[in-house]
């Protein structure tokens, strides 16, 4: 669903209804401050953004980047490396100061579009003037830092998370140190667990605006995937990463842990049931050990579903069914063996079903 | 209460980490009967996913032991007894549509199996044509959102292959238009069928796809038409695309599907910037395209969301 159907319209009962909702959890000790509560949602109901919205900010902005950098060429104005410099400087401020005064989502295509610019444009004023690739990667990092601290913007927030780890990423290339991956993984998926797990936590905490939730939740979310695709057994990229298997180190005991939390919602308590649950879960991901891209989408796909996150979950399944293939496809075994372990697979997964559909007792028609 | 509700709340208010958690747990995640409907999906899917993956890499192989009368007869064999799994046994519908959807994809195992036995190309047409007319009646009865999609890229790739192994003096542009027209026409169907038929409801993750194939053809055959002009089908491909985008705008409109009036806008900005770029490509005019593009975007967005404000104050 493109545009949310329900709950847009935010009128006094529906807000009078959840506060009384929050005050029966909270006890008395619950306060809010009622003023800038009716000023938000009526701020929320005037700039109420859809996904289809966003996507064409993000390609609007995109091809009018595209097609500037295309003037730029064209008229030859790439002589001045100082000046692409600085061109490049004032339109980032120009982005970040057009969003801290309007506060609109209308020009978001215009921030945004001026603040890609200006990031390629520093990049190519930089190296040309002979500044190397880590100390632009460092620069880019602490430009983004600070775009999501003065903006708080959703997309200028997206896209800045993307840049971080998108720096990151590049640093490793550029250093030749591929086995740092691993460790870019660990940290992104621990990262990626706890904000999707702590949601609680995160929004009561003061410090940390809660605006910005989304944008890092999916943020990190994409800069994840974009680790694991260098760990998709030999992956597009042949980096020749040593120890491939060492990010599923970090990926089978979260999901493990993932798994014992959905237990606990379907209401599991017999000590048998789980044992037989683990060791099945334990089975399945071991020989996937070798591509830790595959639990790690499996990983995304249990988080998202948890949450209630759908575009999530949705990009979740797509890395899993394309990691999945990308793990049989890069199998040194012959077609007969890869179809034997395919089938022997699928009817190992269809004999769950049956057992889930019996244990669990689930008959009603969906 | 939904998510932009806790999380709004939760910024000026003194709100606790407990009370969130619960409000959360509550009312947006996932529960455990939602979690018991995942986990059955999931294992199906996975099951006859990986199944079917099986049987086709089993075939691929081309195992020269096996004779041929085997080879087709096994794959016959798996589709009859599936479909009869289907017919017989008091499986619930949605598991028996993924099993459906699971054997028409071994229709075109068999088909691709006949073309390697009798040396026909794997990616013939009629092969493509055969399997999309052996599993038409499955399509029809299951009605199964997503084997009809597998059903309506069949019948595009198959008219696509045609067009490229046969009807080789087919125009591109005409190729794309004949595209556009059959989906612009299925998407109508689609909207017109609830009129016809009462209980028949699209999801629209259907139908946005669709939509989305049909303006993309359109804008890549007027595209390759603005560079290349001289081909005839031009002119139609203009006249039919102004009125299905006029359509489909008036649609948006009227039925309050917002996707339209997104999708169509934006093929017109496309449109209408290649255009720029075929009057003149010096540098001035890459400055007005990208002007242009950041204005129309805006002025889009501000379109889409005066029309979404006035919608929920309707609503």
């Amino acid at each position: 669903m493109i545009f949310k159907k329900s709950g847009t319209m935010k009128d006094k009962i529906s807000i009078t209804e959840n506060i009384e909702y929050i005050t029966k959890i909270e006890g008395d000790g619950f306060e809010f401050n009622e003023i800038e509560l009716e000023n938000e949602y009526s701020k929320v109901q005037n700039d109420e953004s859809s996904i289809a919205i966003k996507i064409l900010s993000i390609l609007g902005g995109f091809f009018a980047a595209i097609t500037f950098l295309g003037f730029l060429l064209i008229a030859g104005l790439y002589d001045s490396e100082e000046g692409l410099v600085v061109t490049g400087l004032i339109f980032v401020c120009a982005a970040l100061l057009l969003n801290v005064v309007y506060k609109k989502l209308i020009i978001d295509t215009l921030s945004v579009s001026a603040y890609g610019l200006g990031l390629c444009l520093i990049a190519f004023g930089l190296s040309a003037l002979q500044v190397g690739g880590n100390t632009i990667s460092i620069i880019f990092v602490l430009i983004s830092l600070l775009t999501i601290g003065i903006t708080k913007n959703y997309i200028l927030s997206f896209i800045s998370i993307l840049t971080i780890n998108g720096s990151f990423i590049f640093l490793i290339i550029e250093n030749e140190l591929y086995s740092l991956i691993h460790i870019y993984n660990a940290i992104l998926l621990v990262l990626v667990t706890y904000v999707f797990l702590k949601e609680a936590k995160l929004l009561a905490d003061n410090r940390f605006p809660s605006q910005l939730y989304n944008p890092v939740r999916i943020g990190l979310l994409i800069s994840l995937l974009l680790g694991l695709v260098f760990v998709g057994q030999r992956g597009i990229f042949n980096f020749d990463i040593k120890y491939i298997w060492s990010s599923s180190l970090i990926t089978i005991p979260l999901t493990i842990y993932v798994i014992s939390i959905i237990t606990k919602i379907i209401g599991i308590t017999k000590v048998k049931t789980l044992y037989l649950i683990y060791s099945l879960c334990i089975l399945f991901l071991i020989p996937t050990a070798l591509s830790p891209a595959i639990s790690g989408s499996l990983l995304i796909i249990l988080l998202c579903f948890l949450v209630n996150y759908k575009t999530g979950l949705a990009i979740g399944v797509f890395s899993f069914i394309y990691f999945i293939s990308q793990y049989y496809y890069d199998l040194n075994y012959t077609l007969l063996t890869k179809s034997i372990i395919l089938f022997v697979s699928g009817i190992v997964f269809l004999l769950f079903s049956v057992v889930t559909h019996q244990k669990l007792g689930y008959n009603e028609k969906i | 209460m939904d998510r932009e509700d806790i999380h709004i709340i939760s910024k000026h208010s003194n709100w606790t980490e407990s009370g969130i958690d619960k409000a959360l747990k509550d009312k947006i995640y996932s529960d455990s009967k939602s979690w018991k409907k995942f986990l059955q999906l999931l294992f199906i899917s996975l099951g006859i996913g990986c199944t079917v993956s099986g049987i086709i890499f089993f075939f691929a192989y081309n195992w020269t032991d096996l004779h041929k009368f085997a080879k087709m007869g096994l794959i016959e064999g798996l589709i009859i007894s599936s479909t009869s799994i289907v017919l017989f046994s008091t499986l619930n519908l949605n598991i028996k549509n993924i099993i459906l959807t699971g054997a028409s994809v071994l229709f075109g195992v068999l088909f691709a199996v006949f073309g390697q036995i009798y040396q026909t190309g794997a990616n013939a047409y009629d092969f493509f044509l055969g399997w999309t007319m052996c599993i038409s009646l499955w399509v029809v009865i299951s009605n199964f959102p997503p084997l009809w999609l597998v059903y309506l890229i069949l019948v595009n790739t198959s008219f696509v292959l045609y067009a490229q192994q046969v009807a080789s003096n087919w125009s591109e542009i005409f190729v794309f238009s004949i595209l556009f027209i059959f989906n612009t026409i299925l998407l109508g169907s689609i909207h017109l069928l609830p009129r016809i038929k009462k209980a028949c409801i699209v999801p629209t993750w259907f139908t946005s796809i669709i939509g989305l194939a049909a303006v993309t053809f359109s804008t890549i055959g007027i595209v390759i038409g603005i560079f290349d002009s001289h081909q005839s089908s031009f002119s139609v491909l203009l006249l039919l695309a102004i009125i299905a985008y006029a359509t489909g705008i008036y649609y948006g409109i009227k039925a309050k599907i917002g996707y339209y009036l997104s999708i169509i806008p934006f093929s017109v900005i496309i449109i209408i910037s290649t255009l720029l770029i075929k009057v003149s490509d010096g540098a001035s005019m890459f400055f007005i395209v990208s002007l242009f593009i950041i204005i129309s975007v805006t002025l889009l967005i501000k379109g889409l969301l005066d029309i979404q404000k006035k919608w929920n104050n309707e609503r």
